[in-house]
């Protein structure tokens, strides 16, 4: 009865150890202040966007860990993340990810989004992505009855 | 047979989505979300779906594939500069309910909140109008006009707070207040 279930669990326990990179490795640290400079910070996040065989799971994972953190992302690394989203085939993903980054500027919107903009309009250009001002995005298109409304 | 349920437990941990394929959590859920794709980890490892600022990706798409989206996603394999402008917004609302645009914008609920209260302390003011009309007993006669003034009369004869009170104002010489 238990070795069937062993069994299982080696099967599992392989596939769980396949080498996958820890986006996350450094923030493991227990005080506040990581020893890692801004240059570092950003080539890892690059470094991991720009892996071959990354898939919109990670993608996704990556994106959203970055965020964590008090910061807009460098344009290199938002290079790294559009073209990743080109290798998985997802558009939506790259408008979003633009999207989130103009969120991302809080208060200060005006100075940095339309510098992070022109800083990556090469790879925009190159990949066919549409900023979500070009879409009609920056502005609210459809309205969503809020669940606390329906009565 | 408890090995056969542990087999089920283990199948709903955080395996990496890419290698495996990924099942949902339980049938359960399978029903609550259809035929969406699960696309990523989401914020809390549940296959949902929330437009958070703080969670840009969630977990599942928006629409369950229908036959449009699909030749949409196989559009999407090719350049992307060959979509146009309407398929590049119905591939984004496919994947997401709303934009940051929509989910961010104000609703004016603090327009409701404020008159709400202003009407209910309205309410209020007619109720202490409502108890001063029909339930407080009238004043007593001590309140009237010429009882107050006797009232003051004898504060006055009894020099009551000579030094720095009503007392110190009058002026005993004169039988008047002072000037």
């Amino acid at each position: 009865m238990f070795r069937t279930a062993i069994r299982a669990q080696s099967l599992f326990k392989s596939a769980l150890t396949v080498a996958k990179p820890n986006i996350a490795s450094s923030s493991r640290l227990m005080s506040k202040h990581s020893t890692e400079t801004d240059e570092q910070f950003d080539a890892r996040y690059e470094n991991y966007f720009n892996r071959k065989d990354i898939d919109g799971w990670e993608i996704r994972q990556g994106i959203n860990d970055l965020w964590g953190h008090d910061l807009v992302p460098e344009p290199k690394i938002l290079d790294a993340a559009l073209k990743a989203c080109r290798r998985v085939n997802d558009f939506a993903l790259a408008v979003r990810i633009l999207e989130a980054v103009k969120d991302k500027c809080g208060s200060k919107v005006d100075e940095i989004y339309p510098y992070i903009i022109q800083e990556i309009r090469p790879t925009l250009n190159e990949l066919g992505i549409s900023t979500p001002e070009e879409l009609g995005y920056d502005k609210p298109e459809l309205a969503l009855q809020s669940v606390f409304e329906m009565h | 047979m408890a090995g056969k349920l542990m087999l089920f437990g283990k199948i709903a941990h955080n395996i990496p989505g890419s290698s495996i394929q990924r099942c949902a959590m339980s049938s359960y859920v399978r029903t609550l979300i259809g035929k969406r794709e699960i696309v990523g980890f989401g914020f809390n490892g549940e296959p949902n779906y929330v437009d958070r600022t703080d969670f840009p990706l969630p977990a599942i798409r928006w629409k369950e594939p229908s036959p449009d989206v699909l030749t949409l996603r196989e559009k999407e394999k090719g350049d992307w500069k060959l979509l146009s402008i309407e398929e590049k917004k119905a591939l984004y609302r496919a994947s997401f309910c709303q934009t940051f645009a929509e989910f961010k914008a104000p609703t004016g609920e603090w327009k409701s909140v404020i008159g709400l209260g202003l009407v209910f302390i309205s309410v209020a003011f007619w109720i202490f109008y409502g108890m001063k009309v029909f339930v407080y007993s009238p004043l007593p006669d001590s309140f009237k006009k010429e009882n107050r003034e006797a009232q003051l009369r004898r504060i006055i004869d009894l020099q009551m707070n000579p030094v720095e009170g009503i007392a110190s104002k009058w002026d005993y010489e004169k039988d008047d207040w002072k000037k």
